[in-house]
């Protein structure tokens, strides 16, 4: 397991996903799924940010653990701010989708894509803190389950 | 890297060259363009996204925001990389932009 510390500041996203890029990479994962992997992290950390910190008044940092297996390559996300779980947050439907644009509600697209781009995203608020775990499959050396480029 | 921001305003047609990542930190930065570029009489926003190499919802809000702000705005997104393609894709946001690998060049006046 690897770990690394960030300021919980929207200034912090891109070194983040630049980590967890990096990261994958050395995991042996493609470019596709790392896009899709860092995008959900991404979307995660943007609503920790601005939901659980700024807007709650509150400041602290995001720790990115890292845990990578034969099977699977995961990322958590730690913070200390407000509970936010993406899962009670209601995420645009499928009926929205079809809306014209300037319809369209400005909420929920963020967790629609993190849900949609890793194989599991969970969420837990712990006296340790809150974490989301987002959890890629590795069906073979190089590839992921989702979004896998085939070989 | 960052997001670089170019924009210009040929007729009635705006453009964005996008550069770099879209994300919730760097949005702000191309609201505010587009805000500016929307005080002029526009028909179209162009967005050149060929060196757009991640985009993350706070560029969906971004298109929604400009579309709430002039409904009958035509948005085109040009040369997208397939990554933004898909979230393009995922949202029902495809079908709702112009997507194309060339700049639409400018409208010819009509007299």
């Amino acid at each position: 397991m690897t770990e690394r510390s960030f300021e919980g500041t929207l200034d912090s996203l891109e070194p983040i996903r630049d980590y967890v890029a990096e990261q994958a990479a050395e995991a042996g994962m493609d470019r596709s799924p790392i896009y899709k992997l860092c995008l959900a992290v991404d979307e995660i950390a943007t609503n920790i940010v601005i939901h659980g910190y700024e807007e709650a008044g509150l400041s602290g940092d995001i720790i990115v653990q890292i845990i990578a297996s034969p099977d699977a390559f995961e990322v958590q996300l730690w913070d200390h701010a407000r509970p936010y779980d993406p899962n009670l947050h209601e995420q645009q439907s499928d009926t929205g989708l079809d809306l014209p644009l300037e319809d369209r509600r400005i909420g929920g697209l963020g967790i629609l894509l993190a849900k949609d781009s890793v194989d599991k995203l969970d969420y837990v608020s712990t006296p340790e803190g809150n974490v989301h775990s987002f959890t890629m499959l590795l069906k073979q050396a190089g590839t992921a389950s989702n979004g896998s480029e085939a070989t | 890297m960052a997001l670089d921001i170019q924009p210009s305003v040929t007729g009635t047609t705006g453009r964005l060259k996008l550069t770099g990542q879209l994300d919730g930190a760097s949005a702000p930065a191309v609201r505010n363009e587009i805000e500016h570029l929307l005080t002029q009489k526009l028909d179209r926003l162009v967005l050149q996204v060929e060196d757009l190499t991640f985009m993350a919802s706070a560029g969906l809000r971004i298109i929604i925001f400009a579309k709430q702000r002039q409904p009958q705005l035509k948005i085109y997104v040009v040369k997208p990389q397939e990554p933004i393609i898909d979230t393009l894709r995922k949202t029902g946001f495809y079908d709702a932009v112009y997507v194309q690998d060339t700049d639409p060049g400018d409208e010819a006046s009509v007299n």
